[in-house]
């Protein structure tokens, strides 16, 4: 599904690298848990895989179902099937999130050169789709994430991933903000997404998301490249002893 | 939201020129010759059946103008204007009135079809039957109509035809060119015309006092709720020729009515000049609606040729707890100079403007409103959006104001503007003065751009970039437009993406 | 048609030219110096602004001049106690520099002395067709105070000019050039006892990391004219804090330009305009971000009694090149009397587009529910009204944080409210 080969990214204004050399292959089906220290890279990766404009990659390659995407431009990619779940999911004034939900929706069926989603089939998938995660539907008249609390928020990342079934999804952070509540539904939304040719790239700074999504490998992130990798296990063994012990067996 | 769809479609299909109404139509045309002076005026007059009351009226407005000067105080900049070098009239042959449908000429009426305005009664305007609004739509505070709406249609000088007149008519409703009322209903006209923009007013009102050639003129008597939208659609044809309608609506006491305006002109290389005067009086408890989707041609890439917008507009809220809303979607013109007002005389009485001003290419915009609250516990209310892209100058000037009597004065006033590339400017000048201690006025106003954050994560949905844009501005402009009636509102949000097609890159 | 036709001069304009042609032999200067005095004077002579010059749109100055004073040879004035405690002090004197204190760091001369050597001509002129004051204050400027601030002097006492009229005319200039990395406060008093004209232009160069806080505090008598202009360069990284406080003056324009001339550099204006009587007081600010990155915070209230009549008018310039300014301006009033009158025109006129630019603008009266809730706890309606203005226009003054300027500032604040309130 996805291969890293030696990334090397950068903020292109500053040319601070943040990215240094960094490999990681994520199978077909397989949910990978990426975690790291605060600092260690893990958004810029996840910006960076969908091809955010803010970061230079200097080195490196980024193969998706074999195909370098990194001349792609971020809707190029959605539409291939990478989505990415922000960690802060930006507000859009006056455009309702029905109304998004429609057009992203639309435009990616377009670009693969289906037809347009008729009303009442769209409206069909999304009563589904947002009563599956306990979302009022009152809530999609409004502004897209306009005065969202951070749950709902998130639930409305994990929504519109339901809807645009992408191939590869990236979760940025997703459980900061949520209480337990909200961390459950988050999490089944998720899990009812595994399959065998869906692959989720789950970002985390804290190992409780993964008690709910039971993750395949776990990747450990510090100062830009995957220092240890291993399964589960290897989150317990991070949330009992912290980071700092990873940190010097790879130094 | 159907229209963004629309939208996205329209800019993909069009090319380096998008304006779609530049077409010219070959029609034989009646015109006087170039230049201005009492024959000219004389001539018009005269061409117009007018009474002698009327001529009388014209000349003192002549007069009156040669002693102005131009105004300067606006952000435009235009090379002068010659007066004597334009067309004051220009009429399609044997055209001189409005007659009934079926003796309009097929190659007006095919204009009309063509800007896909419905002269025919029975069709209702373009667009409207293809989209109605999905089931989890909301279209603003507007009950979806049946989208009847009647149409004064005024080609270069003159009204070509007032549907659904008949019709109007039984419910006392008077909707007719301002040519006819002249004719037809003097003591109306001799009693309003010129009480909220005199002949004195400014250069351009007193210009086009002396020689305004035609216009709708509406009037709807007490207690009536017009029953259907009215509507004026202004087309500019001829070359060299101005343009000078003269808009007169009277709403009675408890009457309500809601027009829309409508203007589109061809592609032409030379600037021309349009300077109308819009006159609207609400008296006790009256409501009257005004909305206008300017869309003149606006000038090609490099900036040359486009419509001067010179206009003056003004609702007297002359009686007590009456009412007078604008809203403007301004997209085209290479000069936009408009200031709607409301002049808040009648004891609560309540003023509005709505604005969207787009502009791209080398156009200049300068508009915005005037508040005057004369009467005790008046409000108003102005909602500005601004959208400056290409080497656009973009100016929101607005004036609210509070008199000695006005106590309880209330406004707010809300103008964001948008800046899309680093060429253009977006500027804003508002004026508030209270001279009364009960007054409380609040203005707020913001530039940015739209954010980059804004944009990658639109664009991370799968939204290619040029959609993406389009999409976070009618979310920027939403306030606006769901002030304008549905068959409008549609419209407009399709020719701000239009307006907006080649500002990224 | 349309034939410009000059007006016929008024009298003041009259008497301006008038006294132009009798002081120019006794005013400081030759050579270039009176060419930029003959040439200033004609602009005085094409007419004094109107309401027609949109940067005079709310003052219009020729109707409001009605009359121009003969100059005074003979007034006396006399300085004033400083506004904080400790202040060296630099006194004009009815338009002449008096004798100025030692200050470490600061080299002190008198515009006389530069203007007689010519060395200050090139400060001389109006800086654009709108600038009456500069010409006015260019033609007929006999005095005033050349400040060189040294490299990393940190003044740990203020500085306080003041321009003290006793009547006549008085058209002074304060200049003052601050080097890298200086740390110092200014106070500019304007004060007097006489129906004076008073023009006073300050020119404020500040150069490169330096924090400078100035103060103008205005308090002419109400038979008095004051027509004041600051202009100020902001080099790289500088921060300059602008106080203006205007509590007197019969007619008052005070001008504020500023330029954000260094990357980084950071401008902050607080005004509190405390307007009672038949007065008319007007301050106009101009700010131009010309580089990128600059910042500026502009917050003014105002409170009107009386039959005061108060404008504030300021336009933010933010140039094509300017990205990433961050700019936002508040004008908030409290008009407190129906024959009183406030008229704001806070404009934005921005060619950059990433940019976080704002205003906001506001004009009520006291907020009823603060009143009702004060008065709900026994205080009486005119202490509340009272405590609830005073903590409007306080708001800004305990922004500053030096506690000898809030106390000095809080002190002109009560003597004002027992005078007015």
């Amino acid at each position: 599904m996805l291969e890293i080969k030696n990334l090397h990214a950068r903020v292109a204004e500053t040319g601070v690298e943040i990215i240094r050399g960094l490999n990681l292959t994520v199978k077909d089906g397989e949910v990978a848990a990426i975690m790291g220290p605060n600092g260690s890279g893990k958004s810029t990766l996840s910006y960076v895989l969908a091809g955010r404009e803010d970061y230079e990659v200097t080195e490196g390659e980024i193969l998706y179902n074999g195909q370098s995407i990194l001349e792609m431009d971020p809707a190029e990619r959605a539409a291939s099937g990478i989505f990415l779940a922000f960690q802060y999911p930006m507000e859009i004034p006056g455009v309702a999130t029905m109304e998004f939900l429609k057009v992203a929706m639309n435009a990616q069926r377009k670009a693969r050169g289906e037809d347009p989603l008729s009303i009442p089939e769209l409206m069909k998938r999304v009563k589904h789709a947002a009563g599956e995660l306990s979302m009022d539907l009152a809530m999609l008249k409004r502004p897209l994430n306009v005065g969202f609390s951070g749950g709902e928020k998130k639930r409305a990342e994990i929504l519109q991933m339901k809807l645009l079934e992408p191939k590869l999804c990236v979760l940025d952070e997703t459980d900061s903000g949520l209480d337990i509540d909200a961390l459950k539904i988050v999490a089944d939304g998720v899990n009812q997404l595994r399959s065998p040719d869906r692959s989720i790239v789950v970002i985390t700074h804290y190992q409780r998301l993964l008690d709910y999504i039971v993750p395949d490998a776990v990747h450990v992130l510090y100062k830009g490249q995957v220092i240890k990798s291993g399964d589960k296990s290897l989150a317990y063994e991070l949330e009992e002893n912290g980071y700092a012990g990873i940190i010097e067996e790879a130094a | 939201m159907p229209a963004v769809q629309e939208t996205i479609e329209q800019v993909r299909k069009i090319d380096v020129d998008q304006y779609k109404y530049g077409f010219e139509t070959e029609i034989e045309t009646d015109k006087a010759p170039k230049g201005l002076d009492e024959d000219i005026i004389r001539f018009i007059s005269a061409k117009k059946n007018e009474p002698e009351w009327m001529l009388e009226w014209r000349l003192g407005a002549f007069r009156r103008w040669l002693t102005l000067e131009e105004p300067n105080w606006a952000r435009v900049e235009y090379p002068k204007i010659d007066f004597q070098d334009i067309h004051y009239y220009a009429a399609p042959k044997n055209q001189s009135g409005p007659k009934s449908l079926d003796e309009v000429d097929p190659e007006l009426l095919k204009v009309y079809e063509k800007l896909g305005i419905p002269l025919k009664e029975q069709e209702i305007l373009a667009g409207v039957q293809k989209e109605q609004p999905g089931e989890f739509e909301e279209a603003g505070d507007n009950v979806y109509k049946s989208g009847r709406v009647a149409v004064d249609a005024v080609f270069d000088s003159v009204s070509v035809v007032t549907t659904f007149k008949e019709e109007l008519a039984k419910a006392g409703v008077i909707f007719c060119s301002i040519s006819e009322a002249i004719r037809e209903h003097p003591e109306l006209v001799k009693k309003y015309l010129g009480t909220v923009v005199p002949t004195t007013d400014n250069f351009y009102a007193t210009l086009n006092s002396a020689v305004f050639t035609d216009g709708s003129f509406v009037f709807v008597p007490k207690g009536v709720r017009c029953p259907m939208e009215l509507s004026t659609y202004f087309r500019i044809n001829e070359k060299n020729t101005g343009q000078f309608e003269r808009t007169l609506i009277i709403a009675e006491e408890g009457a309500y009515v809601s027009y829309l305006e409508g203007c589109t002109a061809p592609q032409r290389d030379e600037n021309q000049l349009h300077a109308a005067v819009v006159e609207l009086i609400a008296l006790d408890d009256a409501e009257i609606k005004y909305s206008t989707v300017q869309n003149w041609y606006p000038g090609d890439a490099q900036g040359k040729g486009g419509i001067y917008n010179f206009v003056t507009k003004r609702g007297d809220c002359r009686g007590a707890r009456s009412k007078i809303s604008w809203t403007q979607v301004e997209t085209g013109s290479a000069i936009t100079w408009k200031y709607p007002s409301c002049i808040l005389r009648g004891d609560d009485s309540q003023g509005e403007f709505y604005s969207i001003a787009v502009s791209n290419g080398y156009q200049q915009v300068d508009s915005g409103t005037k508040m005057i609250h004369l009467g005790k516990n008046t409000k108003s209310r102005i909602i500005s959006k601004g959208i400056a892209a290409g080497f656009s100058q973009n100016t929101y000037r607005g004036q609210v104001s509070a008199h000695r009597k006005a106590t309880n004065a209330r406004n707010f006033t809300n103008c964001d503007s948008l800046l899309i590339g680093d060429q253009c400017g977006a500027h804003t000048v508002p004026y508030m003065e209270a001279k009364n201690s009960t007054a409380k006025f609040e203005h707020e106003a913001t530039t940015s751009k739209i954010s980059d954050d804004q944009k990658f994560y639109v664009m991370q949905r799968g939204i290619p970039e040029e959609e993406a844009i389009a999409l976070i501005v009618n979310g920027f402009v939403k306030e606006v437009i769901q002030e304008l009636p549905m068959e409008f509102a549609v419209e407009a949000q399709k020719l701000i993406g239009i307006s907006l097609e080649g500002s990224v890159g | 048609m349309n034939v410009q036709i000059q007006p016929p001069r008024t009298p003041a304009e009259a008497a301006l030219i008038d006294a132009f042609g009798e002081r120019l032999s006794l005013l400081p200067g030759n050579g270039e110096v009176t060419l930029k005095r003959d040439a200033a004077i004609e602009a005085i002579k094409a007419g004094l602004p109107t309401r027609r010059i949109e940067a005079w749109h709310y003052t219009d100055l020729r109707r409001l001049l009605t009359a121009v004073p003969a100059f005074d040879a003979t007034a006396k004035a006399t300085p004033v106690a400083p506004l904080i405690e400790g202040s060296s002090i630099l006194a004009l004197l009815n338009g002449a520099a008096g004798k100025a204190p030692a200050i470490e760091g600061v080299t002190i001369s008198a515009v006389s002395e530069k203007l007689g050597d010519g060395t200050y001509a090139s400060a001389l002129g109006a800086q654009d067709a709108d600038d009456a004051i500069g010409a006015l204050n260019s033609a007929f400027v006999a005095d005033g105070w050349l400040l060189d601030i040294a490299d990393g002097t940190v003044l740990e006492k203020p500085i306080e000019l003041q321009n003290v009229q006793a009547g006549g005319q008085v058209h002074a200039r304060l200049a003052v050039k601050v080097g890298a990395g200086v740390t110092a406060t200014i106070v500019e008093r304007q004060t007097g006892t006489g129906a004076a004209l008073v023009s006073s232009v300050d020119n404020v160069v500040v150069g490169e990391g330096s924090n400078i806080t100035w103060l103008i505090v205005q308090e002419q008598p109400d038979t008095a004219t004051h027509l004041g202009q600051f202009n100020a360069w902001i080099g790289k990284d500088a921060k300059l804090t602008l106080f203006v406080m205007n509590t007197g003056g019969k007619l008052v324009r005070q001008e504020i330009r500023v330029v954000t001339k260094g990357q980084g550099s950071d401008f902050q204006l607080r005004g509190v305009n405390l307007l009672a009587g038949d007065t008319h007081t007007d301050v106009t600010m101009v700010l131009d971000h010309a580089v990128p990155h600059t910042g500026s915070r502009e917050i003014v209230r105002n409170v009107v009694t009386g039959r005061a009549n108060g404008v504030f008018q300021g336009r933010i310039n933010v140039h094509q090149v300017a990205q990433k300014t961050d700019a936002r301006m508040a004008c908030n009033t409290l008009l407190l009397s129906d024959e009183g009158e406030f008229s704001t025109k806070p404009e934005l006129e921005i060619f950059a587009d990433d940019v976080q630019c704002g205003h906001g603008a506001t004009v009520t009266e006291i907020d009823r529910n603060h009143l009702f809730y004060l008065m709900a706890r026994g205080i009486d309606e005119k202490t509340a009204r009272g405590l609830l203005v005073k903590a409007f226009v306080a708001e800004v003054i305990e922004e500053l944080e030096d506690e000898p300027v809030v106390d000095a500032l809080e002190a002109l604040l009560d003597n004002w409210f027992q005078a007015h309130g």
